[in-house]
């Protein structure tokens, strides 16, 4: 288990499945400077991001503000309030109309600040120096899975995906600790509110069961427990930061997995960790995203082994992951249904295009089943197959031509909805504006001198040289027999290549 | 078996389990898949849709957990009073529905409906040993196994496996992104769509009206299976697992192929079916009517559909849950009215029937935030023309001693409420699809 793949068996498939799992996908001139680096210096310029130098670009509004968090409360505040009895029936509804438009207001710059967020996610996943980061951050995202429909604050997310940046590759438990005081975790999993008389258990319930441990690995009377030991975690609202609250903690004697004392939540989440079985959940859950669906256990014992003895620390165990042997198998590449955000980043990498407005980028995603800051529960995405429904291809191959030719028609007009009606419109008309790739960028003249050739260099590309017998027939009765073909045709069979069963997987 | 010659498959296809309904372009590859379904289909006992006579269920998810006990509420318990000091509904507000029980005010909507004969509520449903995770109980509804066990298949993929084998694909139609769990079949069937103008494939470049485009016909030629394999497939039992390159790709490649090709054959019935069909009552506006709507115009235009899935969500109100849960009822219980009254409007109510269930009820106990935390037992509701209308099941008892963990304890087994379905309304034996023998509910 977990020997290193022999350099005899490193090569461009290799450097390509590499690419596409610890990051989102190379082009050719990308693969091939990665098949220069050997598999063990492949595997180091993911996992030792941090010596690639990054500019970080933190937006003013993801940075504390007491004044204007003071200042949401007190809107959020006077919504509610009763409307002064004095006041006639005239201004009440003047002063109702006014509160309402302020919480609108409110809601409307949230908005607008997770729009603009995950356009730079998207745009660091595309173009950012270090692939491996963003893509573990898309991780722990779908694992912790928090969504802003709950949190209500793009500060608190951008915060939470932050942490996910800086903490993804190293101790578990720094981390677990990191998340237990998250602010937006906090929030989605109602621990602020939890205390001594009346612990709320979800935060402590889901620690448990979709985390750390999983199904069947502790009890219900677990649960209680460590939610009485979590109590007092909690928010300062103004300050926008973890706040312990004293006189919320239940200071009793609390049994949590065989263990008794006066725990605290931190000392629970050790406890946690330090079962045989946290490295496995863990590790299985690692393997499954950036390996495949089905793993042996033997596989995962020893992915779970390698994590425990080097400290509970995230880094070894990707490093061994990725130089494995069985990360390599057949069994393994191109056997994962891309994920629509690895879909629209990976594809926007191999047309050479520049991330289109984040409006449509994430309208697009969104279509395809996934949201980045809104996954649909703490569960997070189930992924795999149930990214492919009959609906959610048809999408696919649709947006396809968008980001190929441009001025396309996301076919979110139909959506009548309040609330979503308008921005899909926006999308709509900003998708409208966006112009087609550059072939220049993708196929020199001499790859157009005739169909055949033309097909295996964007074979070669698209299809990282799985072209199919079929896919060259088809494609060449497609081109037919000319020997000049134009920046519209190239487009087309890009199109054609991009709405396959074949392309959906990686 | 041999594969049938071209000449046959068309005819076949003319006339066959289809109807007249094919008058596009159908691959080849298609008809020689059906011809094989055809020739199973013939010694089973397979149930073959129409889309203009037979029986359809629409199945309505609640998720998250709806509080039943302030969704029919017990108003005369003094056991609720006193565990809903803050978020109980007042007795005053109730839409009776008779001494102890009545529904929340904001479900005037299905207050008509129980008026009109139209409404059944079952009480205290829910499962032996419940389990209080979302995930886990959502799959246990979801698959119709015992908490103890792991089923992957749901209870309507088997429908579709044991039942249903040769139909359209659209004979299960999810509307939403992503397939409910409880469509998992040995061989994957159904289709999920959200919103038909854009479900199809767009071929970029203009032809003239009725005519393939190059870029069309190359489409539809990548997303078939190679011939031989569809070959092959004619040749074994184990159709539905339609054979792609199984060699190279394995199962995800097969599961995409099949996809594609349902997207493929249902876009084009789905496109020429809201060309011409309408609604024939007005809906609200929010998320479940839309659904809803669809799925009424759907069944005027006579898709061959047994199976309709749509969902809501939001029922997870931990916290300052009276609001939230208006809203929720409000929705639900106008969106189910529109929907009646469209089906009565196209003359199709008596062939439908709704059900809902959501994962769990909630604990008895108000909690701390205003809100209420996972529990069990629940009421389900049954809308349609053909249903017993009124109260099936027995309320669970609120009495502080009858409660477990502080739940609710369930009367009627929820597999008892598919199995009544499953027998009386679809009109197949409900044993192999759940697994073993449960008491139907006689609903219909």
């Amino acid at each position: 288990m977990l020997n290193p793949l022999p350099a005899s068996k490193w090569n461009y498939a290799c450097a390509a499945h590499l690419y596409n799992r610890a990051g989102f996908g190379g082009t050719p001139s990308e693969i091939e400077s990665l098949l220069r680096l050997g598999a063990e210096g492949a595997v180091a310029w993911f996992v030792d991001y941090e010596k690639i130098p990054e500019n970080e670009n933190r937006p003013d509004w993801a940075k504390p503000d007491p004044e204007r968090s003071q200042r949401y409360m007190e809107i959020q505040q006077s919504a509610r309030q009763e409307m002064n009895s004095d006041q006639t029936e005239e201004q009440k509804k003047e002063e109702a109309e006014k509160r309402r438009k302020a919480v609108q207001q409110l809601q409307r710059d949230q908005q607008i600040n997770l729009q603009q967020f995950r356009g730079q996610w998207l745009q660091r996943m595309a173009k950012g120096p270090r692939p491996l980061q963003e893509k573990l951050t898309l991780f722990w995202h779908g694992h912790f899975a928090t969504s802003a429909i709950k949190v209500r604050n793009a500060f608190f997310m951008w915060q939470q995906i932050d942490t996910f940046r800086r903490m993804g590759s190293g101790n578990w438990l720094a981390l677990l600790n990191a998340v237990a005081t998250d602010p937006a975790m906090l929030i989605w999993l109602d621990q602020a509110q939890s205390r001594e008389q009346h612990p709320n258990e979800n935060f402590a319930r889901e620690c448990m069961e979709l985390f750390t441990l999983g199904e069947g690995h502790y009890t219900e009377k677990d649960v209680t427990e460590a939610a009485r030991a979590m109590t007092g975690w909690s928010l300062d609202r103004v300050q926008e930061e973890y706040h312990f609250r004293a006189g919320m903690h239940d200071y009793g004697s609390k049994t949590v997995l065989g263990k008794t004392g006066n725990f605290y939540g931190r000392d629970v989440l050790e406890i946690i960790v330090a079962q045989p079985q946290a490295a496995r959940f863990i590790a299985g859950k690692l393997w499954k995203f950036f390996g495949g669906e089905e793993a042996d256990p033997a596989l995962i014992e020893a992915l779970a082994e390698v994590f425990r003895s080097n400290g509970n620390s995230f880094k070894p165990l990707l490093r061994a992951m990725f130089r494995s042997e069985e990360f390599y198998a057949g069994a393994v590449v191109g056997k994962q249904v891309k994920s629509p955000v690895q879909w629209l980043v990976g594809t926007l990498r191999l047309l050479e295009r520049p991330m289109p407005p984040p409006i449509v980028s994430t309208e697009m995603i969104k279509t395809l089943g996934q949201e980045l800051l809104l996954p649909p529960n703490v569960k997070g995405w189930d992924g795999g197959l149930s990214w492919i429904t009959t609906n959610t291809l048809l999408a696919r191959y649709n947006e396809a031509a968008i980001l190929i030719m441009g001025q396309g028609n996301l076919g979110a007009d139909g959506d009548s909805r309040p609330g979503t009606k308008m921005a899909a419109q926006f999308a709509n008309a900003a998708a409208r504006r966006m112009v087609p790739i550059d072939i220049e960028a993708i196929v020199g003249q001499g790859d157009r001198r005739d169909a055949e050739t033309l097909i295996v260099a964007l074979g070669q590309r698209f299809m990282q040289g799985h072209l199919t017998d079929k896919h060259r027939q088809i494609l060449g009765d497609y081109l037919g027999s000319r020997t000049e073909f134009d920046d519209v045709d190239v487009r087309h069979a890009i199109r054609l290549l991009m709405c396959t069963p074949e392309y959906q997987v990686t | 078996m041999k594969p049938f010659s071209l000449q046959t498959r068309r005819d076949f296809l003319r006339t066959g389990v289809l109807g007249g309904a094919l008058s596009w372009t159908v691959p080849a590859f298609l008809a020689n898949t059906f011809s094989a379904l055809h020739a199973e289909a013939a010694d089973s006992a397979t149930q073959t849709a129409t889309g203009k006579d037979a029986t359809i269920l629409v199945v309505l998810q609640m998720a998250g957990g709806n509080d039943g006990l302030n969704t029919v509420v017990p108003y005369a318990s003094d056991d609720y009073r006193k565990a809903r000091q803050r978020i109980g509904v007042p007795a005053k507000s109730v839409l009776k529905i008779n001494e102890q029980i009545g529904l929340h005010q904001s479900l005037a909507g299905f207050k008509n409906l129980y008026d009109a004969g139209h409404l059944s509520v079952i009480q205290g449903v829910g499962y032996p040993n419940p389990n209080r995770s979302h995930f886990r109980s959502t799959e246990i509804w979801q698959t119709a196994s015992d908490a103890e066990k792991n089923e992957s298949y749901g209870w309507l993929g088997r429908y579709f496996d044991n039942a249903c084998a040769g139909a359209d694909p659209t004979i299960g139609v999810n509307i939403g992104r992503q397939m409910p769990q409880a469509f998992n079949g040995r061989k994957p069937t159904g289709v999920c769509l959200e919103n038909p103008e854009s479900y199809r494939f767009n071929a970029g470049r203009r032809t003239a009206e009725g005519e393939m485009n190059a870029d069309e016909k190359s489409f539809r030629e990548l997303n078939q299976p190679a011939a031989e394999d569809a070959a092959m497939e004619n040749s074994g039992a184990t159709v539905g697992a339609i054979g792609g390159p199984v060699a190279h790709h394995g199962s995800v490649l097969d599961f995409l192929q099949r996809t594609a090709m349902d997207a493929e054959l249902s876009s084009d019935k789905i496109l020429a079916i809201t060309k011409k069909s309408q609604n024939k009552a007005e809906y609200p506006t929010t998320q479940l009517a839309r659904s809803l709507k669809l799925v009424g115009q759907l069944i005027a235009g006579g898709l061959p559909t047994r199976i309709y899935y749509v969902s809501q969500g939001g029922y997870d109100t931990h916290t300052n849950q009276a609001g939230q849960h208006e809203r929720l009822l409000t929705e639900l219980g106008d969106s189910v009215k529109a929907f009646v009254e469209d089906l009565k409007a196209q003359g199709n109510l008596q062939r439908v029937l709704v059900m809902t269930f959501s994962e769990f009820g909630r604990r008895v106990a108000e909690n701390a935030n205003g809100g209420t935390d996972h529990g069990a037992a629940a009421p389900m509701f049954v809308v349609g023309d053909k249903v017993k209308a009124g109260l099936h099941g027995k309320y669970p008892s609120l009495a502080p001693a009858d409660l477990f963990n502080g739940d609710l304890q369930y009367n009627v087994d929820f597999r008892s409420v598919y199995a009544g379905l499953l027998e009386e309304w679809l009109k197949t034996k409900s044993e192999p699809i759940l697994g073993r023998k449960f008491s139907p509910l006689p609903l219909v």
